[in-house]
């Protein structure tokens, strides 16, 4: 690289970090000045030497542990706490900057919202656009038993592997499934979804780390094959669900090995990623639902398909962090917790929302689980990404109608993998290695606390009502109802197939969700257009009123602290 | 054997008038420095401390530390028995179960005398540490006992909040809103009517209202009010007694959450 540019990129940090106060990581600053990651370190490294006085750094150490050798562990850790962090690394440790920053950021997802944000973009490009984050050409490391074949779909012959965890681009499995999602989408999905599981565990880093690029197609992959198989009319959805599993697990195809693969791998991964990666799946998850969040925001407006309930739901997903699971067999479940970034492949989360939504409360399984995790990522990035999953979605030609929905059976299933989540979740999760997500967890349930259950009953009948329902649109209104609260209404126009009965189950569900948002704002799913709107009516303002009445009564004591709270008693 | 003679009788009966709608039953507890009482209200959410420095009183014999326990509107009701300029005597015998208030005119053309009967109080004495507040508002307590009137005829819930600027008490209800401002003002004629903000950082806090509403009781006792304010703790409301002591109102904060977040739905 000739020294002018690489002069040139060094004034751009110093602009970047002292003037507009942004985190410039190795993996921005490689996919932004299309340099190598090593080359973006080194760049790093040499910016640090020359300005590291008025900047914060923070490393990654990678090594074995001392009082863990049998793992590979990567860590960050801020410039003051290097030495230190280093001691604990066994022998010699791989040193590197990740990233400078003007401040250490409160909140680590800051760290990353940089390079999430571009990675989106990246992943948001036409399919058929090269770029970088596509053909992971940057990344250090390489899969030589991933390969790319013409329809798209990975082959590989290799079974899981644990490999290096840290990647810091996107693989090559992540553009095969891209483009098997482009080309055969649904279809494809079980295809592309095993590879990606099946990616080795630098993938599941990946995913972690970097699911902020696997935006909308990436994501699609965890379909499996039974997509293809079954695709069938909404009644075998739940059938789907578990022939995807029984498939991966028996693994007869192409498709299915690396379902299989990717179940075993993520599993491992997932535990050894508990202690390797554990704070960045926090932050890259809390990054990517503050970027989430925002997205959602102004893109729930417009989103013509996306129904109600994804935007009452998406809006509160957006808020919390996502824990992903994956469940590949009922007992490696615990392992497999993984809290990935909301990057899973949106394909992937239509269809198995789809068929989650199939899938009734019997579905509560594992199987849900893992969908149903996998989707609330999936949902966000529909959300945010609207324009880019939704399309092949609906495309399908196996389920259409379905398709279509796709938007609003995501939101319905966020919010039920929520409160799923929130209750088996909590049991499943034992493990202490895990205390990170855990945390996480816990996080989540406090926050979602207040509505658990209701998510999940009424998700079932959501998912149904709201799968089924033909097009419809959303429109937002918003108004100040009585208490002086700021009301956004969904409402629903076009023609509206779906029965009642599944109707006022959704907007049951939406009104819950409203009530469990933050904000004062209060966005409730109120007029609905033809048979819907009768249930509509009712439930909304029902819930509406009972939510304002409980407050009054409990409001005053909860709210007033007690003296004997700060002086005890002598 | 006690006898506190108090030529200023009607701080006494201030000082009842103030705490008896907060508090129904209390313990005096009189020591050698001083006539103290220290109560919750029945919610346990403020906590009034008063104290009489025996130095403020004309006779002060305590010849043992002694707890009466008493009915505070039964003694309220007492002392309005006595005129405002009167000279009001505490007595109690050791081992006795009833104190005696003694009222003399200025001139000695009258005594009265009242006997009331002590009651045992299970007393939940409170240890308040010393500390250090984030913002201290002195202000006419005139000034702050109609603000605190004027604003629950708005809302329950008063937001105090100290900055540079001054002190904002703002409040919102169902009419509406209402904010008001009270600027640091020491160009006036009289010190008591000063405003002073000594603030080391901004604070930020909710009240209930009723409560300072009946802390505003208490103005009669003295021109100025002290509010002190620290984030994580009580406010204290403090109005001097001239210059014998002082009454303190405690008023544990309102937990400021945002409630569509954490209740739960029903």
């Amino acid at each position: 690289m000739a020294q002018i540019e690489t002069q040139g990129i060094l004034q751009d940090i110093e602009t970047l970090v002292s003037d507009q106060l942004q985190v410039v990581s190795y993996k921005w600053l490689s996919r932004n000045y299309l340099v190598s990651s090593n080359d973006a370190k080194r760049l790093l490294q040499e910016f640090v030497e020359n300005h590291g006085n008025s900047l914060e750094v923070v490393y990654t150490l990678s090594g074995q542990l001392k009082n863990n050798p049998v793992s590979y562990h990567v860590r960050l850790v801020s410039g003051p706490e290097l030495a230190e962090a280093k001691e604990e690394f066994d022998g010699n440790c791989s040193v590197g900057v990740y990233s400078v920053q003007p401040c250490i950021p409160k909140d680590p997802a800051t760290i990353w919202n940089a390079e999430f944000v571009q990675a989106e973009e990246l992943h948001t490009q036409a399919p058929t656009v090269e770029n970088c984050l596509r053909d992971n050409r940057f990344c250090g490391i390489l899969n030589s038993f991933v390969l790319r074949n013409v329809e798209g779909t990975p082959l590989s012959t290799a079974g899981p592997q644990l490999k290096t965890k840290l990647a810091s681009e996107p693989s090559k499995i992540n553009l095969a499934h891209q483009d098997s999602v482009i080309l055969k989408q649904q279809q494809n999905k079980g295809e592309q979804s095993s590879p990606k599981v099946g990616l080795p565990a630098p993938n599941v880093v990946k995913d972690v780390k970097s699911e902020s690029n696997g935006i909308g197609v990436t994501h699609q992959p965890n379909k499996h094959p039974a997509d293809k198989e079954k695709v069938a009319p909404l009644p075998a959805n739940k059938k789907k669900v578990q022939s995807d599993k029984s498939s991966s697990a028996s693994g007869g195809s192409l498709a299915n090995l690396w379902g299989r693969a990717s179940v075993k791998s993520k599993s491992n991964s997932t535990a050894e990623n508990s202690n390797l990666i554990p704070t960045h799946t926090g932050a890259s998850a809390e990054a990517q639902i503050c970027a989430r969040e925002a997205e959602a925001g102004v893109i729930s407006d417009d989103d013509d398909q996306d129904v109600n309930f994804k935007r009452a739901s998406g809006s509160e997903v957006t808020r919390k962090r996502r824990v992903v699971f994956d469940f590949s067999d009922e007992d490696e479940c615990e392992d497999a917790v993984n809290l990935a970034s909301p990057e899973y492949p949106k394909g992937k989360s239509c269809q198995e929302l789809k068929e989650s939504s199939k899938t009734l409360v019997a579905l509560k399984t594992n199987l849900n689980f893992d969908e149903q995790v996998e989707d609330k990522p999936e949902v966000k990035e529909e959300i945010s990404v609207d324009g880019k999953s939704d399309p092949p979605c609906r495309e399908d030609s196996t389920v259409v109608s379905k398709e279509s929905n796709s938007g609003i059976i995501l939101t319905e299933k966020t919010d039920r993998s929520v409160p799923e989540k929130d209750v088996n979740k909590m049991d499943k999760l034992a493990t202490a290695a895990k205390t990170q997500i855990d945390a996480g967890i816990i996080l989540t349930e406090k926050k979602r606390n207040s509505v658990p259950e209701k998510g999940v009953n009424k998700m079932d009948k959501l998912t149904n009502g709201a799968s089924r329902s033909p097009q419809r649109r959303k429109i937002l209104k918003t108004r100040i109802d009585e208490r002086g609260r700021e009301v956004t209404e969904v409402i629903w126009e076009g023609k509206e197939t779906e029965a009642k009965k599944a109707d006022s189950s959704a907007t049951m569900k939406a009104d819950s969700s409203t009530t469990k948002k933050a904000d004062n704002t209060v966005t409730s799913v109120t007029n609905r257009p033809a048979a819907a709107q009768k249930s509509v009516a009712n439930t909304g303002p029902k819930n509406q009123t009972a939510k304002a009445g409980g407050k009054k009564a409990v409001n005053k004591d909860p709210k007033q602290g007690n003296i004997l709270s700060f002086f005890k008693k002598v | 054997m006690l006898e506190l003679r108090l030529v200023q009788g009607s701080l006494l009966k201030k000082v009842l008038e103030s705490i008896k709608d907060l508090v129904t039953d209390a313990n005096f507890d009189c020591s050698a420095t001083g006539f103290s009482l220290q109560a919750m209200d029945s919610s346990h959410v403020a906590l009034v401390a008063l104290l009489l420095r025996s130095e403020g009183f004309e006779h002060y014999r305590c010849d043992r530390s002694i707890s009466m326990g008493m009915n505070l509107g039964n003694m309220s009701k007492m002392l309005k028995c006595a005129g405002n300029d009167d000279i009001i005597t505490i007595k109690a015998d050791d081992g006795s179960d009833t104190v005696t208030f003694m009222f003399e005119s200025p001139t000695q053309d009258k005594i009265s005398d009242f006997e009331m009967k002590l009651m045992d109080i299970d007393s939940e004495h409170l240890g308040i540490p010393e500390a250090e507040y984030h913002a201290i508002v002195r202000m006419p307590s005139a000034e702050f006992a109609r603000i605190c009137k004027d604003l629950s005829g708005i809302g329950d819930t008063v937001v105090i909040s100290v900055t540079k600027e001054g002190v904002k008490f703002s409040t919102r209800g169902d009419i509406g809103t209402a904010n008001i401002v009270c600027r640091q003002n020491t160009t006036v004629d009289k010190p008591e009517e000063a405003t002073i903000i000594e603030m080391n950082e901004p604070v930020s806090l909710t009240f209930a209202l009723r409560y300072m509403n009946s802390f505003t009781k208490a103005s009669p006792l003295s021109n100025t009010v002290t509010i002190s304010l620290s984030s994580e703790l009580p406010v204290v409301v403090e109005y001097k007694i001239a210059e014998m002591g002082y009454i303190r109102f405690y008023l544990a904060p309102k937990v400021e959450e945002d409630e569509d977040e954490t209740k739960p739905q029903v």
